[in-house]
């Protein structure tokens, strides 16, 4: 044997010990200031619902009873919760999916060919700055039904989505290339071995940002209306009716269902990156 | 010792080149040969063009004029077999230990069990057993740069060739991990061209010394080293041969260097 594996193998393992015993405790003690604080923000919210004691300010509870009512017996329509949420969620994936199945080979293109951005890019670029809100008039005319807001949602997908693909791509060693062609790998050897790999925690992190945009569109894209289904369309009919505890458990079902959606690109992250996180294997 | 069989056979490498980029010469015939099995060492002053001089044996650069040849026919990575061990880290954060040996047995298409065992042989070799599936920011520098020589001598190459690769490592790893590269070199007898500007490493390791000098480039002088192996850095012969070196590593650039002592001078050969 040629090398004191043993003295190398202390300095690595303890290295991993150190790391999975305060991983392990800082995750615990995170989870419990989390619980401490949303019990202090419900507990504020109860008095302050209390001191005011007004029906446009109602107290959590009122909130729950709204929420179970939606649930069980539906609106006025009679359309259950789930289903809104459905219908909106339904709309979020398919616009979202559209967008990262088209923003991944564009940015990865362009990122490898620069001069195909740099001629193009006056195109592309304004589209980046026109909100998709400002879309919604003319996607009220073009497009009916899913159609529609699988059309503004993309557009709130693409971009971020593209954007930090592009910008990954750049980001690609020289040194890794290298190490392909000098052992005489393909160009497509490179692009799936060495650029997809680099780019990978560029693209995920587009899409936790595109997943944001695409949550404040669909909203938007509801309340402008046409359709019978939907939270965003749900909270309005509701803000008509000025019943504010079920517009509440609208709001809140939205920022419940888009946390739980980055919850799980990050769960994917974590899975896909262990080379990045100091994991215990 | 070994050097009377190759008498006979044809060099591993031919080199016969010059090399510009726009009117900045880096090479005017540049001309040596390596022979098979052969570990030489390439020193030069910092600047000398040692790195287009590595791109040109690994094909992945053509010379303006002449040629490279291996096995005499054009460097080309894609049909010989050339393996490169770089300077600053170069190991896939991405991949575990074993995916990043394996990687240049992956692109030559070996796979399965042959490929397991390659692997596995290599891992034990570079005493990495043990931290198959350990990722690189989870392993010190001294084992990742152990990772990219396992990766070079696990393929069956043709030509090997490192590039300072133990500059970044502190003085008692720099020495462990020479110790190292001579023992899977002898184990598995590979053509090593080792570019340093360390002459202690270069006479500890070399059957052979070429210096450079500074740009444009020639060679000054050639040194084959005698002294058997295992090498001791503080012996008489080795300090001799230290100082000795010493005019030609500090040559000013393009001087005029007399021919001194035993070594052999090829000039313009």
């Amino acid at each position: 044997m040629v090398v004191s594996s043993t003295q190398a193998g202390t300095e690595a393992s303890s290295q991993a010990g150190r790391g999975e015993l305060s991983f392990a405790a800082a995750s615990m003690r995170t989870t419990l200031w989390n619980l401490v604080s949303l019990a202090c923000a419900l507990a504020l919210w109860q008095l302050a619902a209390t001191l005011v004691g007004s029906p446009f300010f109602p107290a959590p509870l009122k909130i729950v009873d709204a929420f179970l009512q939606l649930a069980t017996r539906g609106d006025t329509f009679g359309n259950s919760l789930l289903r809104h949420a459905w219908a909106s969620i339904e709309r979020v994936l398919v616009g979202f999916g559209f967008g990262v199945l088209l923003a991944v080979p564009m940015g990865l293109l362009m990122g490898l060919y620069p001069k195909l951005y740099a001629g193009t890019r006056s195109v592309l670029e304004p589209f980046r700055f026109i909100p998709p809100i400002a879309w919604i008039p003319l996607a009220i005319i073009f497009f009916t039904g899913l159609t529609r807001f699988a059309f503004l949602i993309f557009l709130g997908a693409f971009f971020p989505v593209f954007t930090s693909t592009l910008v990954g791509v750049a980001r690609v060693e020289p040194i890794h290339r290298k190490v392909g062609i000098v052992h005489g790998a393909s160009k497509y050897w490179t692009l799936r071995h060495v650029v997809v790999p680099t780019v990978l925690p560029d693209i995920m992190a587009g899409m936790r940002v595109g997943l944001g945009t695409a949550w404040l569109t669909i909203v938007a894209a509801e309340l402008a209306g046409g359709i019978s289904t939907g939270l965003g369309r749900m909270m309005t009919n509701y803000a008509e009716l000025l019943q504010v505890p079920q517009v509440i458990v609208g709001m809140l079902l939205i920022g419940l269902i888009g946390f739980l959606m980055n919850e799980v690109l990050l769960l994917i992250e974590k899975r896909l990156f262990r080379w990045r996180w100091q994991v215990s294997l | 010792m070994r050097g009377q069989e190759q008498l006979n056979e044809r060099p591993k490498v031919e080199v016969d080149a010059s090399h510009q980029y726009g009117d900045l010469v880096v090479y005017k015939r540049l001309k040596f040969a390596v022979a098979a099995n052969e570990f030489i060492c390439i020193c030069g002053p910092s600047g000398c063009g040692k790195t287009t001089l590595l791109d040109m044996l690994a094909g992945i650069l053509r010379p303006s004029e002449g040629a490279v040849l291996i096995d005499g026919r054009p460097a080309n990575p894609k049909q010989q077999s050339i393996s490169f061990v770089f300077q600053e880290p170069s190991t896939f954060p991405w991949l575990n230990v074993r995916d990043n040996v394996a990687t240049g047995l992956r692109i030559k298409g070996i796979r399965g069990s042959e490929m397991v065992e390659k692997v596995r042989d290599i891992v034990e070799m570079v005493g990495l057993t043990g931290f198959e599936s350990y990722y690189p920011h989870q392993i010190s520098g001294g084992m990742k740069q152990r990772v990219a020589i396992a990766r070079a001598f696990v393929t069956d190459a043709d030509l090997i060739l490192m590039d300072e690769p133990f500059v970044s490592l502190d003085q008692p790893t720099r020495e462990r991990m020479q110790n190292e590269v001579l023992d899977i070199w002898r184990h598995r007898r590979r053509t090593v061209v080792f570019v340093t500007h360390n002459l202690e490493e270069a006479i500890f390791l070399g059957d052979r010394i070429l210096f450079l000098s500074a740009k444009p480039a020639r060679i000054l002088a050639e040194l084959p080293i005698a002294l058997p192996r295992p090498r001791d850095p503080v012996s008489p012969e080795f300090m001799a041969l230290r100082s000795q070196c010493m005019h030609w590593l500090h040559a000013p650039s393009g001087g005029q260097m007399p021919a001194q002592g035993k070594l052999n001078h090829t000039e313009n050969r």
